[in-house]
Parts: C-alpha cells; sequence; structure tokens
C-alpha cells in the first residue's frame, strides 16, 4: 500500500512576514530546531510513511536548497529506482498562487505519468509537524474520496492527497476549470470533488511569519512538544555535518535550552536554541534567543529576545535585545559591534 | 585496476583484552571515544585528510560492529570508484583457513589485495591509537630518505620507556636497532606501529617470513630485525603531536579527560583536521532548567536533567533529575535514572542504571571504574 504515495512538495512559497531569513534562501531551507532546515520535516513524514519518489517544486533562491537536499542520500532517496526529483519553476515572474501550482506541473507532467504510484500528496514545505500519512491514504481509499485535506484544530494545513489520474485531469483541465491550484478547488464551495478532512492531532505548526518562527522555536522548550516531533521511531532526517560533540566550557551555565554539536560555550545560555558550530564567549548572557549555525558571539555581550541568522559575529561587549512579540532579527552575516546599536 | 602510489593497510583485527568487558562484543578499534567517535574513526579520518584513498582494514576478532559501522567507507568519504576502503578478514583456501596469526601473516595473506594497486609504497597503520597525523609528510620523508622502510616514532619520558617497542637510531634517525620493551632503555623513541615500505621490498620480506617456520609473524619481532640484520635503510620519522594507545580501561578513560583541558592538544575543533565518523541522526542535546552541565563534552540526542561536570556524554544519553555525574564517560544510549550519583567511571553503551544507585571509588581507591551489569545488580 504504502509504495502507491507518490511525494510533491511545494517550495515556491514565499511569505513576506518571513522577508529578514528568507532574503538569501527559499522558505524550504530556513533553519530550524538547530540542526534542521524547514522542508526536512515534511520531507521526513513522507520518506517515515514508505513515500520512495518525492518530487520538490522550487521557485526562488533554491541554491541554499540544493545544497541541503543534495542527492537526498540523507533521507535515503538517492535511489536507483525513483528517489529525489527537482523541477525548478519555468516561470519567474509569474505571481504565486498558492500550494501545488497546476502550472508549474503541467511544465513537468511527464513525472506524474512515469511514476507508478496511484496517488499523490501534495503538500508545503514550511509545516512543523511529525506525521505518518499511512492511515490518511488508507481512509482515503476506504472512504472514496477524491481530495482529502489534513487539518489540524479545524484549519487546514495545506496538504492533500489525491488520486494521481484525478490530479493528472486537474492540471490538464486547468484552462476550462479555472482552477490554477489544489487550494483553488478546495476553497471553491462549488467544486465537483468529494472532499474528506482529516483531522491531525500532533504538535504542528505552519511557519509563516517571524512571529510564528519565533514560537515555534520557542515551544520546543516544552518537552510534550519535543517528544510529539523527535520520535525515536519516526526520526527527522537532515544533512549530516562531521560536527565535533558540544564543549561547555568551564564558568559556562546552560540552562532551558536545545544546543546543536560543534558549539564552544563559555558563557551563560538560557531559554534559547543553538544551532551547530556556535561560540559563545565569556560572560556574555544569552536569554530567549535562536541562534544560527556557526554564530559567534565574543565576550560580555548581552543577547534577549534576537533571532541571529547564520554566520553572524557579534562583538565584545554588544548588547541586543527584542521582545517577545517582535524578536530582533540580525541577518546572515553581518557584524554587530558594540557602538552600532547604542 | 589504477595503480597507486601508496595504499594504506588498517590492521583492526586486535581483541584489546585489557578493556575488558567494553571489548567482549566489539573489536577494540569499534570501541567509542571522545562522545561520537569510535577509535578507528581517527586512523580512517588521517587517511582521508592525508590524501590517501585507499585503504584495506583488516579485522578477525569480533568484526560485526566494525564491518557495518565501516561499510563502504562513505562517512570518511572513503567511497571510491578507484580504491575506497576495502573490509579484509580471514578466508579460507581450498585446504584450510588462514587465521591471521601476527600482524605481518595479516598482510601476507592480503598480497592480492595490494597488487590489484601496483602500489610503490605500503602505510601499516593499526586502529588502536587517538592521534592526528599527516601520513602525506611521512611519505615524502621515506622518498627523501630512499628508505626501504620509514617507522613512524614518538618521544616517550625515560622512566616509560620499558613499555614501548624503542627505536635505537644514530643522529640522522637512521634506525640502528629495535628493542621490544627494553628493560634499560638506551633511547625514548617509541614506535607508533605505523610504518611505510617500498613495496617491492615488504613483498619480498613477507614471502621470506612466511618461508620461516619460527617467525611469529610481526612486523616489530620478525620483519624490522630481519631487514636490520640485512642493512637495510630504515628510519625513523619523529611525530610530535597527541598520541594515545587506549588500551586499557584507565588510558581510554584519560584519553576521553584529555579532551576536557581548556589547551586540549587534541583540537577535535580543526575544521582543517575533521574527525569523520558515522554520523547517527539525533535531536540536539535538550538542557533542562534544572541542569548544570560544567566543563563537559556532549553529544546530540542526549536529554540532561541533573548534573554533569568534567564528563563525556555520547549520543542518545538521559542523565534523570537530580543525578550528579563526574569525571566520567557515559556511552551511547545509556539511561541514568534520576538522584544517581557517578564518579569516575566508565559507563559503556546502553547501560540502564536504576535511581539512586551510587558509583564511586571506595577512599583511596584510584582504579577507574567500569560499569557492569552484574556490579548493578549486586547495588
Amino acid at each position: 500500500m504504502n509504495n502507491h504515495l507518490l511525494g510533491v512538495i511545494d517550495a515556491t512559497t514565499y511569505h513576506e512576514g518571513l522577508d529578514e531569513l528568507t532574503i538569501h534562501r527559499s522558505l524550504a531551507a530556513v533553519p530550524f530546531a538547530g540542526r534542521y532546515r524547514l522542508i526536512d520535516f515534511i520531507l521526513s513524514n513522507m520518506v517515515n510513511s514508505g513515500i520512495e519518489s518525492v518530487a520538490i517544486f522550487p521557485k526562488y533562491q533554491y541554491r541554499s536548497l540544493m545544497d541541503h537536499l543534495g542527492s537526498g542520500k540523507n533521507w535515503d532517496l538517492n535511489r536507483k529506482r525513483d528517489g529525489l526529483f527537482f523541477f525548478p519553476s519555468p516561470m519567474l515572474d509569474s505571481p504565486n498562487n498558492g500550494i501545488g501550482s497546476f502550472n508549474h506541473f503541467a511544465a513537468n507532467i511527464d513525472y506524474f505519468y512515469r511514476s507508478s504510484q496511484d496517488y499523490a500528496l501534495i503538500a508545503n514545505c514550511f509545516t512543523i509537524f511529525n506525521m505518518d500519512f499511512t492511515p490518511v491514504l488508507e481512509r482515503h481509499i476506504r472512504a472514496g474520496c477524491d481530495i482529502t485535506t489534513i487539518n489540524k484544530d479545524g484549519q487546514p494545513l495545506e496538504i492533500y492527497l489525491v488520486k494521481k489520474s484525478l490530479l493528472i485531469n486537474m492540471i490538464l483541465s486547468r484552462g476550462e476549470t479555472g482552477y490554477s491550484c489544489i487550494s483553488d478547488i478546495v476553497s471553491d464551495i462549488h467544486h465537483p470533488y468529494t472532499l474528506c478532512t482529516y483531522e491531525y492531532t500532533g504538535a504542528a505548526v505552519m511557519v509563516d511569519s517571524v512571529q510564528t518562527y519565533f514560537h515555534a522555536s520557542m515551544d520546543l522548550l516544552n518537552p510534550p512538544i519535543w517528544k510529539d516531533l523527535f520520535l525515536i521511531e519516526q526520526p527527522i532526517f537532515t544533512k549530516v555535518k562531521d560536527e565535533p560533540p558540544t564543549r561547555y566550557l568551564n564558568g559556562c551555565s546552560v540552562q532551558n535550552s536545545i544546543v546543536a554539536n560543534g558549539c564552544q560555550i563559555e558563557g551563560k545560555v538560557e531559554n534559547s536554541i543553538i544551532s551547530r558550530g556556535v561560540k559563545i564567549g565569556k560572560n556574555t548572557i544569552i536569554k530567549n534567543c535562536i541562534v544560527m549555525q556557526k554564530c559567534e558571539i565574543q565576550e560580555g555581550c548581552v543577547l534577549d529576545s534576537v533571532i541571529l541568522d547564520k554566520d553572524v559575529k557579534v562583538e565584545k561587549g554588544t548588547h541586543l535585545s527584542g521582545t517577545e512579540t517582535s524578536p530582533f532579527v540580525v541577518r546572515k552575516g553581518t557584524v554587530q559591534g558594540a557602538l552600532m546599536n547604542s | 585496476m589504477v595503480k597507486k602510489k601508496c595504499v594504506a593497510m588498517l590492521l583492526a583485527g586486535g581483541k584489546g583484552s585489557r578493556l575488558n568487558s567494553l571489548t567482549k562484543d566489539l573489536a577494540k578499534p569499534a570501541v567509542p571515544f571522545g562522545g561520537k567517535y569510535r577509535i578507528i574513526d581517527f586512523t580512517l579520518s588521517n587517511c582521508t585528510n592525508s590524501g590517501i584513498d585507499t585503504v584495506g582494514v583488516l579485522t578477525q576478532y569480533q568484526p560485526l560492529i566494525l564491518n557495518s559501522y565501516i561499510g563502504i567507507g562513505s562517512a570518511w568519504d572513503l567511497d571510491r570508484r578507484n580504491g575506497g576502503v576495502t573490509v579484509l578478514p580471514p578466508y579460507s583456501e581450498s585446504s584450510e583457513v588462514k587465521w591471521y596469526t601476527g600482524t605481518a601473516s595479516a598482510i601476507y595473506q592480503n598480497i592480492n589485495y595490494l597488487q590489484q594497486y601496483d602500489p610503490e609504497y605500503v602505510l601499516i597503520l593499526s586502529g588502536d591509537h587517538i592521534y592526528k597525523m599527516n601520513y602525506d609528510l611521512m611519505l615524502d620523508h621515506h622518498i627523501d630518505k630512499d628508505a626501504d622502510a620509514t617507522i613512524s616514532v614518538i618521544e616517550v619520558p625515560w622512566h616509560e620507556a620499558s613499555r614501548f617497542g624503542i627505536m635505537n637510531t644514530n643522529e640522522q634517525l637512521d634506525i640502528l636497532e629495535f628493542e621490544e620493551k627494553p628493560s634499560e632503555p638506551k633511547n625514548n623513541l617509541a614506535s607508533m606501529g605505523i610504518y611505510i615500505f617500498k613495496w617491492s621490498v615488504l613483498n619480498q620480506m613477507l614471502e621470506r617470513d612466511n618461508q620461516n617456520p619460527h617467525s611469529d609473524h610481526d612486523f616489530g619481532k620478525d620483519i624490522i630485525p630481519m631487514m636490520l640484520n640485512e642493512k637495510m635503510k630504515l628510519v625513523a620519522y619523529p611525530f610530535s603531536g597527541y598520541w594515545k594507545d587506549v588500551g586499557t580501561v584507565q588510558s581510554l578513560w584519560e584519553a576521553n579527560m584529555d579532551l576536557l583541558e581548556e589547551q586540549c592538544e587534541l583540537n577535535l575543533f580543526d575544521y582543517d583536521w575533521r574527525i569523520y565518523s558515522v554520523n547517527p541522526n539525533h535531536p540536539p542535546q535538550y538542557i533542562s532548567p534544572n541542569a548544570e552541565v560544567k566543563q563537559s563534552l556532549i553529544n546530540e540526542g542526549c536529554t540532561i536533567e541533573g548534573d554533569v561536570s568534567k564528563s563525556v556524554l555520547f549520543q542518545g544519553v538521559t542523565i534523570g533529575s537530580g543525578s550528579f555525574i563526574s569525571e566520567s564517560v557515559v556511552m551511547p544510549n545509556a539511561i541514568i535514572g534520576r538522584n544517581v550519583l557517578i564518579e569516575r567511571a566508565i559507563v559503556p553503551s546502553n547501560t540502564n542504571i536504576p535511581d539512586g544507585t551510587i558509583i564511586r571509588a571506595s577512599e583511596g581507591e584510584k582504579d577507574v571504574i567500569l560499569v557492569s551489569q552484574e556490579m548493578l545488580q549486586g547495588v
């Protein structure tokens, strides 16, 4: 049954509210939880649900996404049969149409014709959750649905399951029907299909703004949510890095935090998410922050409610702060000096 | 096969019996070290970092975990079209099974493997040591000196010299004599068990050694003395830097503790000489609101709710609340309950330590404790 499902990830979404973090990268490649990228969640869920063929439809700034996914090896998708496929959008200036653009699919219709799977799961790239899709497919078939949408607390997660032959019809008839994507169909109350909903009960967040990103990150410090996301039997895979274990030096103090590998910590860290390869200097205090890969925070700094994008350097004695509702975001690769923000 | 300039042969069949229960089901090179590595990672990473892309790994004792760990070598970038890593277990011929009886016999029985690459030089390594070394520089030295064999040596404290194989050399570091564990050492240059040979010479030596019924077929005991007898050119290659044989429970513990020093000689954070390993996929470590972590090395997948100081924690370790772990090494996926006290101990992989357990040496006792299932049942 499992191998009847095809995975389709729409990675074309662009949220204005996440501008600060998506200038250099596609939304799908936004770092999360210290060592992951947003796309890791949906991609791992697909793989853990037995999906063996995954197509990614990216649009903006997908270099970082390609670099992250590579051949798909880390998700066990570097296969001779099926595996990982990339279909970048040929239409760069056309406006964005919501999840599952039929135009974008039409340009790559052969993928749908050639694959042997009978059903397709079309998903966005920015939902953080850990879900097995097998029961969704089982119910879809048993209940005779045309389209199943997955909901969380009654709200759609913008993930759709549809029979592949029906999907191909939808794509081919987009001119006559006027539907430009799956979400168009679902939101039209007069659509001709049997629509089913599947309620997902685990933790799930759609990241669409800096605020939701910040909250979703801080929620990781809540053990029940953490346990919901990181199940041993359904692991979230990501690109592996050969970082050494994290080094806690004399005089450091770390509490209520999530820390990835390769860090060297001498300062104080509280309620924060620290990514791979971060250096935190002596007498520095980091509270309620998200610190991405390879940042260096020198001695005597105070940071509260700040998001540091990758490769940021914070010089000695710098104070930076935001608020819970409006965290201060520091762009990738920049240098923050003590005098710059005073 | 494409001809190779230098092929490495890594001896990984050692039993490591002084590591007690740690090597009961595991070859010594596969013993966990440094929070995420296995001992063999250092040698394999040295090969890759030195540009050596053809490595034969000779396994014999308890090879299951070691073999599956090495796999096709992709963790060390040694999954190559030409060369790469090849695991070489003992095999049977029509008449008999040929166990590796000594280091030299292990190589002798894999002459076929070497011949396919027709190398100019063969590098002999062991998978028992923790160190970072550029073998390419040693090869340059070997070629410069036009030596038949080059042996890497390290200066050891004079009072410890009698524990090692000692090279007696002249001022140009030509080797004049080799003494295995001399009671009265004349020199303090210890052999690190790393040899480079001209393949043509080694090939001959192995053939002759194999004919000798009195030989133990060992590099140190047989091959090197035979070459010295025949006045071949053997030179020492001096190495300085961190090098440790982690052959005992005590030395394994010490080497782990060395990593916690402020100025650690073995820098794991050197991105120009990375130590690669098979990366298990674990989420980041979670440090709870009541935890305290000091001067420690902690890997992904750990959940820390207690106090950890001067310790090395491998992937997937859980420390319950109210527990105190100090000067200890906790190996992968060990679960330590609540209100546990552990001092100066090694906790093996997958050990489950019940709530309230106390493990520490009695007053005046210097030895490190190796935690075992029997010990826990006795508590």
